[in-house]
């Protein structure tokens, strides 16, 4: 009797089974075919460029870096004659990036997306840390919303914002209106180094930026106010160490 | 003549499939039968409390959907709260719905994959791929939402991080539908099946007074007959405006573990639908309160606790009134049901402890973190 009532069961299991036969697969042969992926799907970041331009949207303002929790990000500048901030390089560690998104979010001039691309396997791991022309390579056909939005207008209008400013604005035509509101805000309310592995930060720094168009402690290593003035050089320096430690707090 | 027999010790794992990560299980053994077992754990530690004290608030929340990487959701979540807490933030309606239909989505997702999992470790496979393609439909909906499908960093300070699409909706309840329907499937596979049944029943027995002792929560606890589920006894988020039940089992058994998680896929539906409902009555768009980037809670400490798939989730949090909590205390289910495990294995044969140890459903980096 209970052999079968065993054997029923068993053949009510291989019934259910048996309802797939001659239906299709629900899989995908992935390289040949793909799932459509999401719109907001979070891949690998990507710099966007100008779409008119085509010249980075990036303005070196570190938010990024500073929002990013692993320390992926290194931005580095220098600041020309008018102490106007000119990207130098942009470093993305792909072995270390958690693809969490909040660079993406922290970025108010839609300098940087996670893109919905994945496949970036290479034989080696030195070739994961992207620099900023692959990076922008990467993010070429990455179509994407300008948050910019007072663009058009702002290059070559001097805006009533502290007067100091006012020759950089009108020589750098991607610095607008909102990001001197926002770099403005930034100052209002400071920020710091988000991650624990860069350098300590001397404390009078905190304060020093406020005076200038800078927005304050992003360079730690920067040193004195006047070299950061001068020229490049020192930032050069300071973010280099910076990305060892990172790199040796990541393990 | 009579064989003299000795016990004998061996090493289970850290590298063994039916772990689920690493997790060492020291076996004494006599012959076949499990005499002790002592679990081994720390292989898998990453110091998750420890590097979020070196993290801003916000930047705690990618860590917490490491800590539990199976319902990254609710790790989101109750940081979330114990952040919320301290600086007394209230969170938009609109947000609460969204919150709660994605920690019940995930508790779908998680039992799902237990399902799947549990009848692979005891030798059935089928139920392994049935499981992960209804996963699939929920999975998909969250990479639809948030943009990932495993760390989603979803449930933000103060609400949520994105809105849903227009189409979610619809394909929510798709989903709920189909997972509904294929719950049939999902039982007439194993409940009636007879091996399933010789391998599951009066195996494992945790009884009540055990569980409440050794601080088991979760399904375990409720498979072991006791009715305790925050989500009723301490309501947090919205729970309270919901109908549903808390099923319980009588036996505490592996095979009740087992049933236990169908039994709450069930209910979580329900809930699912009724917050779907109630979603489209919330007129206000708001899915995020204001927060500051640079959230500075003021000094004080807080603790949240949530209920999840694996039991009590809490999160305790210290603030010193800087950017970064000053220290970050997390309590998951699964620690104290690993505790729980050798008093279940008394005198079991190997294979069962294997069975025993998958309805756990023990996620290794919650033990260690």
């Amino acid at each position: 009797m209970g052999v079968i009532k065993d054997l029923k069961n068993l053949i009510a299991g291989l019934g259910i089974t048996g309802k797939h036969l001659g239906t299709h697969a629900i899989t995908v042969q992935y390289p040949e075919q793909r799932d459509k992926i999401p719109e907001r799907s979070r891949g690998i970041v990507v710099l966007l460029s100008d779409k008119e331009t085509g010249e980075l949207n990036c303005t070196a303002c570190q938010l990024c870096m500073r929002a990013c929790p692993t320390g992926a990000i290194v931005v580095e500048f220098e600041r020309d004659e008018n102490k106007r901030k000119v990207l130098t390089n942009f470093t993305l560690d792909n072995t270390i990036c958690c693809f969490c998104g909040l660079c993406e979010e922290s970025c108010n001039f839609s300098a940087l997306k996670l893109a919905q691309k994945y496949e970036f396997s290479t034989i080696g791991k030195e070739e994961l840390v992207w620099d900023m022309h692959k990076l922008q390579e990467v993010g070429r056909d990455v179509p994407y919303e300008d948050k910019r939005k007072k663009k058009k207008a702002a290059p070559k209008k001097p805006t009533p914002k502290p007067t100091e400013k006012k020759p950089e604005e009108e020589k750098k035509p991607q610095q607008t209106k909102e990001e001197v509101e926002a770099q403005a805000e930034k100052k209002a309310k400071p920020v710091d180094k988000p991650v624990d592995k860069m350098e300590p930060k001397p404390e009078p720094e905190k304060e020093k930026p406020a005076t200038e168009d800078n927005q304050p402690g992003e360079k730690p290593k920067a040193g004195e106010e006047p070299t950061e003035q001068t020229g490049g050089k020192t930032e050069q320096a300071g973010d280099d160490s910076k990305d060892d430690t990172k790199k040796e707090g990541s393990d | 003549m009579a064989l003299r027999t000795e016990e004998f010790v061996v090493n289970m794992g850290p590298h063994h499939p039916s772990t689920h990560g690493v997790c060492r299980l020291v076996l004494t053994l006599d012959g076949e039968r499990v005499k002790k077992v002592e679990p081994v754990i720390g292989y898998l530690h990453r110091s998750i409390e420890k590097i979020c004290e070196n993290r801003t608030y916000p930047q705690c929340i990618p860590m917490f959907d490491r800590i539990e990487y199976v319902t990254s959701m609710s790790c989101n979540q109750v940081f979330a709260m114990a952040a919320e807490r301290l600086a007394e933030i209230e969170v938009p309606e609109r947000a609460e719905y969204l919150r709660v239909i994605m920690l019940e989505l995930n508790r779908i997702a998680s039992h799902l994959l237990f399902y799947g999992v549990t009848a692979m470790d005891i030798g059935a496979y089928t139920p392994f791929l049935y499981g992960l393609r209804e996963r699939e439909l929920i999975i998909d909906l969250f990479e639809m939402t948030c943009g990932q499908r495993l760390t989603y960093n979803y449930i933000r300070i103060g609400g949520v991080s994105h809105d849903i699409p227009p189409e979610f909706v619809p394909k929510c309840r798709e989903a709920m539908r189909i997972i509904g329907q294929k719950m049939a499937d999902y039982e007439g596979l194993l409940n009636e099946n007879p091996i399933w049944l010789a391998r599951t029943k009066d195996i494992g027995i945790l009884r009540a007074e055990d569980a409440i002792a050794w601080g088991v929560s979760g399904p375990v606890l409720r498979a072991s007959g006791v009715k305790h589920d925050l989500r009723k006894d301490d309501p947090y988020s919205i729970y309270d405006r919901f109908d549903f039940e808390i099923p319980v089992q009588k036996n505490g058994d592996t095979f009740d573990r087992y049933i236990q998680r169908l039994d709450e896929i069930r209910e979580s539906i329900k809930i699912v639908n009724q917050a779907l409902n109630g979603l489209e009555g919330v007129e206000d768009d708001k899915i995020k309160a204001k927060v500051s980037p640079n959230f500075k809670p003021p000094a004080g400490e807080a603790y949240a606790r949530i209920e999840n798939s694996r039991g009590e989730l809490g999160t305790y949090l210290i603030s010193d009134g800087t950017k970064k909590p000053l220290r970050v205390k997390t309590r998951g289910g699964s620690y104290n049901q690993l505790q729980a495990l050798p008093l279940m294995c008394h005198d079991v044969l190997v294979a069962d402890l294997v069975a025993i140890f998958a309805t756990l459903d023990v996620i290794m980096p919650e033990v260690d973190r």
